[in-house]
């Protein structure tokens, strides 16, 4: 252990410790920023529109999100089993959607929603998360636009 | 004259003093002119008013329902309760810049009339820099950008009535003033930082005088988000409170700079060290306020919180924009000036750990700021739509914060300068015994997973260092004045408020991190389809579904589930519901919360049968420690306090005017 009293001026030692000091807030910077781009990388979910989904093929079991309008007359609710069943379309392309559990409370057809799981073989979109969008104005997107960030 | 007349008279003559005061200012502080600050002060006194006056006429529009405004056509309705219509003065965009310019405002004025008094060339050249920005609120709310008083295109019978959101809790009228305070009461040490750029003061002058607001505005920032938390709790009914959404990290990353930056002042206070950095971290954290606002009004980014797209978004970036130009600029001209003397102490010492942990904060702060705009980002470079999500901020943050809740408990057991092996020992022995009984008896009570052990055992590591201090604090006092145990403690919260009041904001972070850990590690949710009379069974509760039943209310209808939650400490009664609005398409759903120290039983109404009643769908979840999180929230408010007050004075101190003692002073 140097000596505490000597240690922080603009002596040898202190240079020393300083550059320690300095180096390990570095390092800690680089690690984090190491973790963070790593994270981003593994974690981002791409955002797609139904016919983006078909045309670019998502592979069965990559996790994406779906955003669209759930069609009318689709909405199905098997209470006991929890089974929840609904078309997403964008007015162009529709995909089918299974979930379990209860549609969130502002899920409605013709409603805005955006469901984020998997497609498996047979085309039917697994979602394990199904958002209701609730936006201050609420206003249907029009046809075959894409879920965009600028929602109104 | 009709509330509209009334209030955008009152914010045109408002932009007229603040403009005059603004030009005031800049003479007094130029040529040293008394008359020229009397006059920025009664222009910042006249200011005041008139925005006060403004938001009082849309009070007044809003209780009295006046459909002639657009704003309280769309946020209002003739069965709006008036505890409603009054706060949805700040329910949506007009409304909030509104309540943020009298806000600004009263900081000018403020400053004005008390800051001026100290440290007259300085505090005016500040305070010319806080006219200008109110000029720009001002420009903003009577302009089309933002105009609260803007009138309807037709008058209709009835107003739309407030988002639904934000008339279904009182958290409401909490939680956005408290944020809207902090944010803008960052302005005062911002202004004041840039006027000792300006004025070329290498000095810490500004720091000492802003201290004190830079503390409020961190206070109320921290419990605005806490606050925020609560409502989304309680409000959203997802079981949840915090959701890395947008908005929430456009709160959260100016209150994390703003936590570097009081630490870091000590180190500057003390050591005469980090003059740059803590420059930039008051102009990074008054940015990200600006940012926060930008985020959150101009619907760029996905959020549960966007306000509808306006044209104030480009006219805010702009405001960003220029802000970040003229600082750095600044900065980088005096940037010589302000080189440290002096350098950084050994590994061990107390301004190290706060390197680290400033370190830590801001790249906790880039690394949401990268996650919030990484879809902007993407898309802009790739076209790709993507979104980043709560696994991405988990794994990011959670190691980050468990790094800073451990060097919470390091930083202030450690001295200035570095520690030798027996101040180690000394200091340490007993926190890191808490620390391992922490952890063991975490993993005793049957806690799974690295983070929450790890969690516990530091809270009881910061608890442990803070005990120490007050046990220390308490006996040095007793030895030296001879102090019984009561007054003793008191004293030291009353002499030395600023190191014992951080101690117990520590105690309500090291609060918020258990809860935290305990309610997102060990919460139990079970779901299920009842019929009226069935029950379900959750970690140790049976819930039982009595009835659904339809309840019609002025503003509202709402379909209440009547749920029976049988625990070991009797029956408790819960209402979970919908709620209809007729200004909404959507209906709105309110959890049931039975909240307990131990444990909250969170009931949700997911579905129920619409043609019958002869079914609903009960999502329960019980919650482990949750309600601790809004205590930590208070604690950490308590504790601002403490550090907040001023010490009484003694009498050989002098007055704090003597210090500026400036030749021909403007006072």
């Amino acid at each position: 252990m140097p000596d505490p009293v000597n240690d922080g001026g603009s002596g040898r030692a202190g240079i020393g410790a300083r550059r320690l000091v300095a180096l390990a807030a570095l390092a800690l910077a680089i690690g984090i920023g190491f973790v963070a781009a790593q994270s981003l990388a593994g974690t981002a979910v791409y955002y797609l529109t139904p016919t983006e989904a078909k045309e670019k093929g998502i592979a069965a079991g990559q996790t994406a999100r779906l955003g669209g309008q759930v069609e009318a007359g689709s909405l199905r609710y098997e209470p006991v089993s929890r089974d929840l069943r609904f078309v997403i379309g964008d007015g162009v392309s529709r995909v089918q959607v299974v979930g379990t559990g209860a549609p969130p409370g502002l899920l409605r057809e013709g409603a805005g929603a955006v469901v984020e799981g998997t497609f498996g073989a047979d085309g039917v979109f697994r979602a394990t998360q199904v958002i209701a969008k609730h936006d201050e104005v609420y206003q249907a997107p029009p046809p075959g636009a894409t879920p965009s960030h600028r929602t109104p | 004259m009709s509330w509209g007349e009334l209030g955008a008279g009152a914010l045109r003559a408002a932009l007229l003093f603040a403009a005059v005061g603004a030009g005031a200012s800049v003479f007094a502080a130029r040529y040293r002119d008394v008359r020229g600050l009397a006059s920025a002060r009664w222009c910042a006194l006249l200011a005041l008013a008139l925005v006060a006056l403004a938001d009082l006429a849309m009070i007044g529009a809003l209780v009295t329902h006046d459909f002639r405004i657009a704003y309280v056509a769309s946020n209002n309705a003739l069965e709006t309760p008036v505890f409603y219509s009054v706060i949805s003065l700040w329910a949506a965009l007009e409304g909030s810049i509104l309540l943020w310019t009298l806000v600004l405002a009263g900081a000018t004025a403020f400053v004005a009339w008390r800051g001026t008094v100290a440290m007259p060339r300085l505090a005016t050249t500040a305070l010319a820099i806080l006219f200008a920005m109110l000029a720009f609120f001002l420009l903003l709310v009577t302009t089309p950008a933002a105009d609260p008083f803007a009138p309807s295109a037709f008058v209709p019978e009835n107003g739309r009535g407030p988002n639904a959101l934000l008339q279904n809790n009182p958290l409401m009228a909490l939680h956005p003033p408290l944020l809207y305070l902090g944010y803008v009461l960052f302005s005062v040490p911002f202004a004041y930082a840039m006027a000792s750029l300006i004025l070329g003061e290498g000095g810490d002058r500004w720091l000492v005088a802003t201290r004190r607001y830079a503390l409020v505005s961190w206070a109320l920032l921290g419990t605005g988000i806490v606050a925020g938390a609560w409502w989304s709790y309680a409000v959203l009914g997802w079981g949840g409170y915090w959701a890395w959404d947008p908005v929430e990290n456009a709160a959260i990353m100016p209150w994390l700079t703003a936590t570097a930056y009081l630490h870091s002042v000590m180190v500057e206070e003390k050591r005469r060290l980090l003059r740059t950095w803590n420059l930039a971290l008051v102009i990074g954290t008054f940015a990200l306020t600006i940012l926060g606002t930008f985020l959150t009004r101009s619907g760029i980014v996905n959020s549960v919180h966007a306000f509808s797209l306006s044209a104030i978004g480009p006219l805010l970036l702009g405001y960003l924009v220029a802000i970040l130009v003229c600082s750095s600029g600044l900065l980088l001209w005096r940037s010589r000036e302000l080189a440290d003397r002096g350098a950084l102490g050994a590994p061990l010492s107390r301004e190290a750990i706060f390197l680290f942990q400033n370190v830590l904060f801001v790249a906790a702060t880039l690394t949401i700021l990268l996650g919030t705009l990484y879809p902007l980002i993407a898309e802009a470079l790739s076209g790709n739509q993507l979104s980043i999500g709560a696994p991405y901020f988990d794994r990011v943050e959670v190691p980050i914060a468990l790094a800073l809740l451990f060097l919470m408990g390091v930083g202030p057991q450690l001295p200035w300068h570095g520690a030798s092996r027996a101040t180690l020992e000394r200091q340490f022995a007993l926190p890191a015994l808490a620390a391992a009984a922490g952890a063991i008896g975490a993993i005793i009570a049957g806690t799974r997973g690295s983070a929450p052990v790890l969690t516990y055992a530091l809270a009881a590591f910061v608890a442990a260092t803070v005990v120490q201090e007050i046990a220390r604090g308490i006996r040095a006092r007793g030895a030296l004045h001879g102090e019984r145990t009561a007054p003793a403690f008191v004293a030291l919260f009353r002499r030395s408020g600023r190191r014992y009041g951080g101690y117990v904001v520590h105690l309500g972070v090291a609060l918020i991190a258990v809860a935290i850990a305990a309610s997102q590690s060990a919460t139990v949710e079970s779901e299920q389809t009842l019929a009226p009379g069935g029950s379900m069974s959750v970690a140790g509760r049976v819930v039982t579904l009595d009835a659904i039943r339809d309840v019609d209310e002025p503003q509202r209808r709402r379909v209440v589930a009547d749920v029976r939650v049988s625990g070991p400490s009797g029956d408790t009664r819960l209402e979970p519901s919908f709620a209809f609005y007729p200004n909404a398409t959507q209906p709105v759903g309110t959890p049931g919360i039975s909240a307990g120290p131990g444990e909250d039983v969170y009931v949700i109404l997911a579905a129920y049968d619409q043609r019958g009643k002869a079914w609903a769908t009960i999502r329960t979840r019980v919650i482990p420690l949750v309600s601790w999180i809004w205590v930590g929230g208070a604690v950490i408010g308590v504790g601002s306090i403490i550090a907040a007050l001023p010490p009484p004075r003694r009498r050989s101190v002098r007055a704090p005017a003597i210090l500026e003692a400036a030749p021909a002073g403007a006072e």
